[in-house]
Formats: C-alpha cells, structure tokens, sequence
C-alpha cells in the first residue's frame, strides 16, 4: 500500500472521529460530568504549562495542564472544590456545580518573592515521583536565570549540558550529545518546528534568546510516541504567548550582544503579542581598528522571535509563531558565509468538547547557507538550503481521570537542496548544481496514559513512522569501493523507496510509597534525515542527508530502570537511573572521504553499529536560600563501523567516562544573587599518532587504532552575581557579573602534532585552548 | 576547494582573543615498526629513486632507519621493459634506464626482509604549466604572498596534480594537492598555499607541477586532510592511504614534472 494512503486514510479517521465524538457521543459518560479550561498567569495571562488541577474530594482525580495550558477533569456529577497549584504560584480553590459539563478558567497569582521560600521548581512538587515518564528533565527559565554561562548569554542548551546523560560538544558549544547519541540525533523543536542549526558563531551561541523562551522539556530517553524523528532526545523548546493584559518592554545589554523583549495585549484578555530580538556587536570592536584588514571583516548575528495569539472564543484559539535568525561572518571581501534558521509555526487548538482537545499545526522551517569566495579571478557563490513543510494533528482524549488518549497524525515534506555552486567564467571552478532531495516524512501515533492503581502508571504507545524517497532525479547505488553499481532516473512525484517503521514506547512507574517510586522504560526510534559532517563540532556548512536506497534508517532501541526519591517534604530531589541504548545503522566515513560538493556523497559512507550504556545520578535542592544540583554520569559510548579500526569496537569522540556537574545558587541578600557551576569531565576519546615517518621530507605520522587515547581531563568553574537595582513600581533593572572559567584552566580544545620548530629532528605535540577568564557584564531591565 | 583551510582560519580569528597554545606531553604507545616505500618515476629523463624505511616511534627523533638489501624493480608494464634498481646508499635504490610515457603503467616490484610489496601507478598526460604569478592576501595586518599556478585544465577527463615550492633554493615541506572534480575543463588560476614560510617581494620562488594519477592523488590527498593529527577539520584522523600492496605505508606515483620560477611582486 501508497504510505501517502495509509496516512491519508488514518487523516481520515481522524478527522470522522472528530466529527463522531463531538456530534454523535455525550462529551461525558452516563452520570458523570467533566469541568475542563484553560490555567493561565493573572498578571500576564500567560498559560501555564504543567499546573496541578484537583478536585478535593477525589484526590485521584488530578491533570496537569497541557502544552496550551488546557486541563480537563471528569467526574460524578456533585458540588466540588477545585484546587489549582503551580509551585510559585498561589495556590486557588474554587468551588464548582458539576450538574453538567463546565467551563472553568483558572487564573494564578505568582507569590511575592519571599527569601524563606524560593522555590525554582515550577512543576507540582512530587511530579518526578508520580509520573511515569523518565529521562525527562523540565526546565522553566526561571530556574536557569542565574546560572552562570559564557560571555553573560543566558543559554538553555548550555544549561542542558548540566543535566547527568548530557555531554557538550566541547568548550563553549551548545552542540550536545544524549546518552552516548550523535549530534545530529537530537529533536529540537522551537513551537513545533525544527531547527536544524541551533547554535550562533560556529557553536558559541545557542539559537534560543532566553527572553523569548517560556519553557524547555529534554527527552533523553522514553520519548512519548508524539515525538520521532531522531534517535537520542527530543528538546522542546516553547516560545512565551505575550501579555495579555499590559504592554511591557524589557531588555538586556551586554558586552557581547543587546536584547529587547517587547510584549502586550491585541485585544486584552484576548489576545496578546511577543517580539523579542537581540544582536551581537563583537564585530563594532573590529571596527574600531584603523587597519583596513581588519575592520573591515563581519562578525556578528541577529536573531528575532515573534509571536501573536488570539482567542476566538473559548472553544477556539490560534497562535502564530515565527523565528528567523541569521549569522555573517565575513574576512574582508575574500570571504563570507551567512547562515540561519527561519521558522513559522500557525496553530489552531480547538476544544471539540471537555473532553476532546485538538491542535492542528502548520509548521515551515528552513535552514540555509550562503558561501561567497573572491579570491583572485575565482568568484564562487555556494548556495544550500534543507526546508519542510509540515502538518500536525494532535488530539488529546481525557477519558476518566485513569484514562487519558493522545493520537494524531504527522506530514513532513523536505526538500534538500545539497549545494547550487554558481562561478564567475573566470574562476577556477565550474557551476555546478547539485540534485535536490525530495522526501515525505509522515507518522501515525497513539499512546495511552493509564494508571489502573493508586501505585501503578503506565505510558505507552506506538509511532507509525513512513519515510518515502521521492524523485524526480537519478538514483545510484554503490559498491563497497563506492563505485556505481546502478544508476535509475526517475520522474517528479514517483516513490522511489518507503521505509516504514514501527516504534513502540513503554513506560511503567510503581510508587513505593510517597516519596518514592522506580520505573522502567523501552523506546524505539528511527532517523531518516543525517547530517554528514567532518568535523568534531558541527560547522554551518554540514549537510543534512535522507535516507535513501544507499542509506537506511538509522535505529536505537533504549531500555532504562530508574529510581526517584525525593527528601525532607520534596525539598531535595533525588533519581538515579540506567539505561542502555543499541544503535544500528549509525554513519561513518571512508578515509579520505570527500564531502563537499559531491554528487555522490553517499559513496563515501560506512554503515555500522553503536551501543551506549550509563549510570546516572541526579540529587537537587527546589528550595531555601541555596538551591542547585549535582549531577553525575558514568558512561561508555562505542561504535563498531566495517572499515575503521579492523572492524572491531571503538570508543566514540563524545566517550566521556566520568561526568560531574554542580550548579549552585545562593540568594545571599534581597539585593545579591550568587551563583557558581563546576563541571568536570573525562576527556573525549581521540587518535593520536604512535610512530612518524618521512614523506618527501615531510613528517607524516602513524595511527594504529581509532580513539584509542584521551585528551586531558576537562574541568571548569564558572561564577555569576546578580545584584538588583531600582527596583521602582515601572522600571526594574538588575546588573549580572559573570566570570567564566575562573581558575583559568586550560582545557584542550584540540591537539596537534607537529615538528619542532627550529629543530626538524624533533616533534611534539600542542595543545590548543579557547577560553580562559572570560568576564562579562549584562545590566537586564524590565519595564 | 580550500574552503576548509578558510573555515580553520575564521574559526581561529573567532577565537583569536581567547586561544593558547602549549607544548604538552603526551604518553603515546609504541609501536612495532612499519616499512615506508616512497617511489617515483617521472616523464623527464635522469634518475629515479625509491626509498625503504620504517618508522620509528612518536617520542624518538626523526632519523629513521633504512632497509638495505632489498631488491628493487620497476617495470614499464606496456613495453615489457624491467629496470633493476641499485641501491646507492642505504635504502635509496635508484634507476635511469627508463622514461615515463604518459598513458603507460609502471608497477613497482619490492622483496624487502622477506615481504614482497607491489604497486601499480599510470603516467599521465601533461598539463603545461602556463606561468607562475603571485597573489597578496591582507589578513589582520599582514600580508601574504601565494605563489597562483596559471594552466589550462583539459576537458573531459580526470585530472591529478600536486605543487611543491623551492623558495630562494629552500624546498618547502607542504605538497599542495589540486584535482579538477570542480574545475574540469577550466583554465585554472590556484592560489598555492604553504604553512611554513612567508614569501617577500623579491623572493625567487620556483613553483613544481606533477601531473599525478589518482593511486597518488588519494595518497597526497589523505594526507593533506590528516596531517598534523586531531585537528579543526577532521574528526578522526588515519593513516593515507597507500597503493602499495601487503600493508607498506607510502606510495608509488608515475608522474609528469615540471616547473616554472618566477620572481614574487
């Protein structure tokens, strides 16, 4: 069967069971009644995503609000008292009439800052003990603000890299790597949409103004089945809706880069905005120079985060989100690249009934990179681009307060255009233009949240996933030489190839008693997009690759058994967990593979295998005047590729035994905010040489096995302080100092092997490092 | 395309005001040693040589111990005609009774300490070398100058080539490799780029051209991408790949040569 059909009839039963429940069946079952809405912030009638909902006469009954803050709770008809909390918030009790179905909107009121009682867990207090999922960490960016990063950025992928199972991809990056995953084999998702490059200036930035962001949630394992796409984590990332009720501005200026953040209501109570933007300046600094090779290079990038919603009425609301981002780094006129993301994502929720909430997305995302080259007569313009269209329908079923479905649907079209090289006719090379890749990505998933006791919860599902190859363009097939063995031409709209793939989500949590619970999870995934890179961190300029008839689905299987204990009334939060992960599929490449402009790329490839397997512990403080964590991993990654290292298994780059990160904030005044980070790691697994030898006079040197040795031991401690200043009824501004490595350890970025210099008879190895003693100040205002 | 030399150095210029550099020890294994066979047999008429050595470990100096003994033998495999070499010093074997001819194969025959090595290599058609010019590059206030290879590449067919340059009589060590899967066809202008020394107005620079086939290409090109070790461009480095059979490292490269010198303005 068509994967378009089979996908095309489960749109279609989707949409007949839309129409059949919100006609034909009562939204509630008999004698019972569901009171459902919406629990936003007072102030700012911002949603709040994950608030605790209640009735007090049945405990069991609760929900957490959804992604769009809509809750729903089903009942026997009765007089109830309705208890919403969100930690940070003032608790509220209302008292409800369930004679029929309600609508009941929930507002909050966030608690004055006390400095008894800070809390920086938004989440319901024992959530990490209750729910069955694992490997999840939320992250709210109240909890990130004061945690020290480089260059005053607030960052939420550096910050990510603080969690146990989370490795960065070197110093000062915001690439990671999940549990022993590559860095093209994380999800991440701005509003919905993909972005493909998430970092600014070659890795040191992230894409994500932390002005412009409400929430974060990391998947490092048990994804549920409405996420898929890549095999080790899913970081969704969720953009601020706006204020709802005031216009405010707000704003950070900095040595590096300046913020705004400008928010406000369309129509009050209604309807409300967001723009946030900010830029980089470090190229004004060069600008300053007198020397004309020197000022007159770029290097800087700007980025923008919009969006706008509105509700109809209560059983209607629409948002709109857009990002677009850009980087320009230019050397003179000899050389530039830009490079960025711009995504749109257009929402519809849709409340069928009490029980029965939908949203339906619309998404674009485009990633791009632009290469001019003057060099002497060689004009070169290198254009590449990787873009999707997409539709979502997701909904979500609140059967009984046991019982909860969520199904829907997934169409991803992506077009890849590898490189269009247009050269002057003086230049050296020719134009070229490389075949465009068409693809569909679609899936069907349900997945079942259900707690038949008190003790036990399950969540899973199953992810129907299709990945169809589409023409036009001609398809060759290689050798294990990488020579053609067959070459098809085929037409616009054929399908040329369809993998499907069945992936089954399982997880299962057993409470021990109040405090305590363990749980155990299996996960599948497939990837069928791949970045094809040669370099250890991810450069702009990495291709994003579809499976094909030469490349097949990558695939990870991930089992994990955890344990949660929380301490002290929640107060201290502790979890240990461990998993293992086996990849199939995984890519490497030849020696000398040629990457860049090739037509037959897919020639250069290895297929193989991988496995990953960890101990994780995590133990946090939610509240008191020093909150924080320590987190600690221990860990092997290793690959085994046919044709690198005689075939047998070898430790990844990211391969970092030993883990260790503390992060600790201590309010120590109402005016000063202390903060500090420790990190520690074994160093990434590397090939160096073991023997030399000349060649035309040049030494060349000798490698026996991949990644058989360590750089050193990275380790680094970073220190913030915060200090308010007016704090006047409008304006409030607040100065951040930071220094970032404070011992000034060196830690190796890379090492190279060389001769002596001076002296040919000699070699030696030399070890580059990037940051020592980075300070920074940012003055944040808010008004 | 020298885009990743570029990359490497927007990357450094990123970096500039935060990067350090130190020698540091590093306490590599050793290893057993390995025989190198570096062998070359050109269009011009004269001598060719074939040296066999081994490696010796990273930590030793870079004297490295020749094979003696071992008989040597290059064949033009299109004429039938055998050259037995002589060994004039230790583990330099040299021959003059052949001429390369572009189009003929030349396979190298090795019986070192009781291994046989062969390999295989074609003589290509010769590129002219048109001329050398010289390119300035402005780059945070210095200049550099590159020597630029000026020559028409053929259509149609796969072209290899590798420059050298011998700066005031002073050979520099970098073997820069050009292939034309981007430019087939085109009259090439490339910008030679070396990392050892800096060239002055004045300078005498003589710029070598061989036309290479793609056994050496491979070779030349791998290592141009791993030299140097754990580096900006590369992952994971490896050893070059060799078209020398039975495990030798090194290569054996039938080529043309020429060379042109001109004076850098």
């Amino acid at each position: 069967m068509n994967p378009l059909a089979i996908i095309s009839s489960l749109a279609v039963s989707v949409f007949l069971f839309n129409v059949a429940s919100a006609q034909s069946n009562p939204a509630s079952p008999p004698g019972k009644h569901t009171v459902s809405g919406y629990i936003k912030e007072k102030k700012s009638g911002e949603v709040l995503i994950g608030a605790s909902i209640y009735l007090l006469e049945i405990p069991k009954s609760g929900s957490i609000s959804n992604a769009y803050g809509f809750y729903s709770i089903t009942a026997p008809a009765g007089r109830y008292t309705l208890i919403a909390s969100f930690a940070g918030y003032i608790q509220d009790t209302m008292h409800i009439d369930l004679d029929k179905d309600i609508t009941q909107g929930v507002k909050l009121v966030e608690k004055l800052s006390d400095l008894k009682e800070v809390t920086i867990n938004s989440k319901k207090r024992n959530e990490n003990i209750t729910k069955p999922l694992m490997g999840v960490q939320n992250l709210s960016i109240k909890e990130i603000q004061n945690v020290p990063v480089i260059f005053g950025e607030k960052d939420v992928m550096k910050i990510i890299q603080l969690l146990p199972g989370v490795k960065s991809a070197g110093d000062g990056s915001a690439g990671i790597y999940v549990r022993g995953g590559g860095a093209d084999q994380n999800l991440i998702l701005l509003d919905e949409a993909v972005v493909y490059n998430a970092s600014h200036l070659l890795g040191f930035f992230s894409s994500f103004n932390s002005d412009a962001i409400k929430d974060l949630t990391l998947y490092k394992g048990a994804m549920p089945a409405s996420y898929g796409g890549r095999l080790s984590s899913v970081v969704d990332i969720k953009m601020n809706d706006g204020n709802n009720q005031d216009y405010h501005a707000s704003g950070g200026i900095g040595l590096i880069a300046t913020r705004l953040n400008i928010e406000g209501p369309i129509v009050k109570d209604r309807g409300s905005f967001i723009v946030s933007g900010r830029r980089t300046y470090a190229d004004l600094f060069l600008k300053l120079s007198k020397d004309s090779t020197v000022n007159n290079n770029s290097l800087y990038f700007y980025d923008l985060n919009a969006k706008a919603n509105y509700k109809i009425n209560d059983k209607n609301r629409v948002y709109l989100s857009g990002y677009f981002g850009k980087d320009n780094l230019g050397f003179g006129s000899n050389f530039g690249i830009d490079y960025g993301n711009t995504t749109a994502t257009a929402r519809w929720n849709h409340v069928f009934n009490s029980r029965l909430f939908s949203n339906t997305s619309l998404i674009y995302s485009n990633y791009h990179y632009n290469i001019r080259v003057n060099s002497g007569s060689n004009n070169i313009l290198i254009k590449s681009y990787i873009e999707d269209l997409s539709l979502k329908e997701d909904l979500q079923y609140y059967i009984n307060s046991d019982n909860k479905i969520n199904f829907g649907i997934n169409i991803i079209h992506h077009s890849i255009s590898p490189g269009i090289v247009s050269a002057s006719s003086s230049s050296s090379y020719n134009s070229q233009n490389l075949q465009k890749n068409y693809s569909f990505e679609n899936a069907a998933y349900i997945l079942h949240e259900y707690s038949p006791t008190e003790k036990f919860r399950f969540n899973y599902g199953l992810r129907f996933s299709a990945f169809s190859v589409l023409g036009p363009g001609t398809f060759n097939s290689y050798d294990s030489a990488g020579n053609i063995t067959k070459s098809e031409t085929f037409s616009g709209g054929t399908v040329i190839k369809t993998y499907y793939n069945l992936e089954p989500r399982f997880s299962v949590s057993y409470q021990l008693n109040e405090n305590s619970s363990i749980k155990t999870s299996y996960t599948r995934n497939a990837q069928n997009l791949h970045l094809i890179t040669n370099s250890a961190a991810t450069n702009p300029t990495d291709l994003w690759i579809p499976s094909s008839l030469n490349v097949k689905p990558e695939i990870a299987d991930q089992v994990s058994l955890g344990y949660y204990r929380n301490f002290n009334d929640n107060k201290y939060e502790f979890s240990t967990e461990i998993y293992y992960k086996n990849l199939q599929n995984q890519i490497d490449y030849k020696d000398g593979a040629e990457l860049r402009a090739n037509a037959n790329v897919e020639s250069q490839l290895l297929f193989g295998n991988g496995r990953a397997y960890g101990l994780e512990l995590f133990l946090k403080k939610n509240i008191g005047k020093l909150t924080g964590w320590i987190s600690y991993t221990l860990s092997k990654t290793e690959r085994q590729v046919n044709g690198i290292n005689k075939d047998l298994w070898y430790p990844a780059n990211q391969d970092q035994t030993n883990s260790v990160s503390f992060v600790g904030i201590y309010q120590a005044s109402k005016k000063w905010t202390l903060s500090a980070t420790w990190v520690y790691n074994t160093g990434n697994a590397v090939t160096f040489p073991s023997g030399k030898y000349p060649i035309d006079g040049q030494t060349a040197f000798y490698y026996t096995s991949r990644n058989a040795y360590r750089l050193p031991a990275y380790h680094r401690l970073d220190f913030a302080a915060t200090l308010l200043g007016v704090q006047g009824k409008k304006w409030q501004g607040s100065w951040t100092f930071s220094l970032y490595n404070v011992y000034g350890r060196e830690n190796a970025f890379s090492v190279q092997f060389q001769d002596v210099p001076g002296d040919p008879t000699k070699t030696q190895a030399v070890q580059t490092s990037l940051f020592r003693w980075v300070p920074s100040v940012t003055y944040n205002f808010k008004f | 395309m020298r885009i990743s030399k570029i990359k490497g150095l927007l990357i450094l210029f990123t970096i500039l005001s935060f990067a350090c550099k130190k020698v540091i020890s590093v306490n590599l294994n050793d290893t057993s040693p390995q025989i190198v066979i570096e062998g070359n047999i050109t269009s011009n008429t004269g001598t060719y040589l074939v040296q066999i050595f081994k490696t010796v470990n990273f930590s030793a100096t870079n004297t490295f111990p020749t094979v003696s003994g071992a008989m040597v033998k290059i064949t033009d495999s299109t004429t039938g005609t055998t050259d037995l070499l002589t060994e004039t010093t230790p583990g330099n074997y040299m021959g003059n009774t052949l001429q390369g001819v572009p189009g003929h194969i030349y396979s190298l025959y090795v019986v070192a300490e009781g291994q046989t090595y062969t390999a295989s290599s074609i003589m290509p058609v010769s590129v002219p070398l048109d001329s050398v010019t010289f390119q300035h590059n402005n780059r945070f206030g210095t200049t550099d100058i590159n020597p630029v290879a000026n020559f028409q590449d053929p259509t149609g067919i796969t072209n290899y080539y590798t420059f050298t340059q011998t700066v005031n009589g002073k050979k520099l060590k970098n073997t820069f490799v050009f292939d034309d899967r981007l430019s087939d066809g085109k009259y090439i202008r490339q910008q030679i780029f070396s990392d050892s020394t800096n060239i002055n107005i004045g300078d005498t620079v003589s710029l070598q051209m061989n036309c290479i086939d793609l056994g050496a290409f491979n070779f030349y090109n791998t290592v141009d991408r791993v030299t140097g070790g754990n580096n900006f461009n590369s992952v994971s480095p490896s050893n070059p790949l060799s078209n020398i059979t039975n495990n030798a490292l090194g290569y054996f490269s039938a080529h043309t040569a020429q060379i042109e010198t001109a004076i850098a303005q």
